[in-house]
């Protein structure tokens, strides 16, 4: 138990200085853009859970790439994401399915 | 010249009067063409709201459903060696010479009905249900057959998991709260995904489990419970999570002790507490660390008759995937266990309450009150080839005293995890090359596989009485058991799988 309070409070801990200019959303995907087996970047759609806003949202990461070839993130996955806005476009810093079982 | 002007001053006079007529047609036209695009763009709205309507109430939107169809045949051989048959408190072992159980095709039917709904904004309930039946029979006599501990009847935490009748039971339903106060911490509660956990859902090509389940070389057993978990996001640990968790294995119901003329209530709940820590958890690395501590282990979980004591579970593994290791991928993994008893003292009962003592308390025997520490290894890999081929190899090894809580698992004889010696298994799956229609990662496949047990101590997935060296189960009385110990045993599979 204890281990599971230290790693919530150096997480916060962290998540509050390293951050600070990237936006925070969790919302469903509603549309995957994907260009085939080789594609270096997709774009994935997510609506805003809380503004239901759909926002649009590119993945360069290869792990995320993969978990979109496979389809282990699929459309109507809730996606935790975190992101930044670089040349028009907002490119994820992170971006996972919510945890939870 | 003064014609042309005449005609010219008739024209534009005719036009003048004409043009007044013409524009008010031409206004009420567009006047008449606006009203109609208004009432059009009316009607669009409210369509669009009564699809919006519509797509909100629909199934697909709140409502998931999955599942999945197993046809099973095994073949069985077996070897049992001479040794002494328990026959009682006051009765003298039996002399019993060694045989060779067999059952050369036993087939059975599973069937998996998953469902997932989401409630409200963050809340979800999850559930899934299983048959499972062996072909030919509504009992679980053929595979309980009296060998092991964990086979040898049908347990609260192993229906469904175990060949048994044609009834549809719930296996798993539990309500989750995703993240709690806009922070990635979940509660969840029912009775949970405790089966099947990493790295074993390999050799069943089910999906990697996440950050649900817990780590399948300790606990294998639908437990009833709740789950406080928590996610962080540390990008020096992609995927890193913790849960504490807490599950009931036996309710003792009211505390009836004065009636029964005692001090203290007779039984108490069996519960389990465990606090699981995966610091990392993406393709390349799974590293997960997990603590359980089971209170007051029943002696029998059907007719429990006395409690026997507590037991402390360490565990760590390493889960690994490789891509394009040559043509295919590679999935490499190692798990650690360790168990550690502490007796209380008490023997199980034979009967239940107030039936004949046994004489065994927690991995003991008489009035040893020993703690016993025993360990298991368990490592393994599975090449993925582009055609769909997947090839696997496991291995894992118990100790003496290696008692683990994974009778649950999906193995004929005994949870092979939880043997007290060898266990090799090879396998094969072949996808078939046919396009997915149910979900993106519906597939059908045969499997095909082949396990050895090398028993070197019985008892292998029981906690009562001080396991015996196989070898000197013939040396003397004292050394009489309960079950039929196998001293070796073979199981040749072959599966036809359908997931949706």
């Amino acid at each position: 138990m204890l281990a599971v309070v230290g790693l919530a409070t150096s997480s916060l801990a962290l998540g509050g200085v390293a951050y600070a200019d990237e936006i925070k959303m969790v919302g469903v995907i509603t549309h995957i853009e994907i260009s085939g087996k080789d594609a270096k970047t997709a774009t994935a759609t997510l609506k805003d859970n809380k503004s239901e806003k759909q926002v649009d949202i590119t993945v360069n990461d290869s792990l995320t790439l993969d978990k979109f070839k496979d389809h282990r993130i699929v459309e109507g996955d809730e996606i935790k994401c975190r992101y930044e806005v670089k040349g028009g476009k907002n490119v994820s810093a992170y971006f996972r399915k919510t945890a939870g079982c | 010249m003064r014609r042309l002007v005449a005609a010219l001053t008739t024209c534009l006079a005719v036009v003048s009067l004409a043009l007044p007529a013409f524009a008010r047609a031409e206004t009420q036209d567009q006047k008449e063409q606006q009203e109609k695009i208004d009432k059009l763009a009316k009607e669009l709205e409210a369509l669009k709201k009564e699809v919006k309507r519509t797509e909100d109430k629909s199934l697909g939107r709140w409502l998931t459903i999955g599942g999945d169809y197993r046809f099973r045949i095994d073949s069985l051989h077996g070897e049992v060696p001479n040794y002494f048959q328990y026959l009682g408190p006051t009765a003298m072992p039996a002399a019993v010479p060694g045989y060779k159980p067999t059952n050369d095709t036993l087939m059975t039917n599973r069937f998996g009905l998953n469902m997932k709904a989401k409630a409200t904004q963050d809340v979800t309930i999850s559930s899934r249900l299983l048959m499972y039946k062996t072909f030919g029979m509504q009992t679980a006599q053929a595979t309980n057959a009296g060998f092991f501990a964990d086979r040898s009847s049908v347990l609260d935490g192993t229906v469904g998991h175990i060949p048994l009748d044609n009834t549809l039971r719930v296996d798993q339903v539990y309500a989750t709260w995703n993240n709690i106060a806009g922070q990635p911490i979940w509660f969840s509660v029912g009775r949970r995904p405790s089966t099947g956990g990493s790295p074993t859902h390999l050799r069943q090509d089910n999906d990697r489990p996440g950050s649900a389940g817990v780590p399948g070389l300790l606990v294998d057993y639908a437990f009833d419970g709740a789950t406080l978990g928590f996610a962080p996001e540390i990008d020096a640990l992609p995927g890193a999570f913790g849960k504490l968790c807490a599950g009931r294995g036996f309710e003792a119901g009211y505390d009836v002790s004065p009636q029964t003329g005692g001090t203290k209530s007779l039984l108490k709940d069996t519960d389990m507490l465990g606090v699981s820590l995966v610091p990392v958890d993406i393709d390349p690395i799974r590293v997960d660390l997990q603590w359980n501590r089971g209170f007051n282990i029943f002696d029998n979980p059907n007719n429990v008759g006395a409690q026997l004591g507590d037991i402390d579970w360490f565990g760590a593994g390493v889960l690994s995937t490789l891509k394009e290791v040559g043509p295919g991928n590679l999935t490499m993994f190692a798990s650690g266990g360790l168990s550690i008893t502490h007796p209380n003292g008490n023997h199980a009962l034979l009967a239940g309450l107030n039936s004949p003592d046994s004489g065994a308390g927690l991995l003991v025997n008489g009035p040893d009150k020993s703690s016993n520490t025993g360990y298991s290894v368990y490592a393994g890999l599975r090449y993925d080839l582009p055609s769909g081929t997947k090839i696997g190899g496991e291995y894992n090894h118990g100790s003496e005293f290696w008692i683990p809580f994974v009778p649950a698992a999906d193995d004929m004889w005994t949870s092979k995890l939880g043997t007290r010696g060898n266990v090799y298994e090879v396998y094969l799956i072949q996808e078939l090359p046919l396009a997915a229609i149910a979900s993106f990662t519906s597939k059908t496949f045969f499997r095909l596989g082949y396990q050895y047990y090398d028993f070197t101590y019985t008892g292998s997935n029981n906690w009562v009485g001080a396991p015996v060296k196989i070898s000197d189960l013939s040396a003397s009385p004292m050394n009489a058991q309960m079950f039929a110990p196998l001293k070796s045993a073979h199981d040749i599979y072959a599966t036809f799988e359908v997931k949706l």
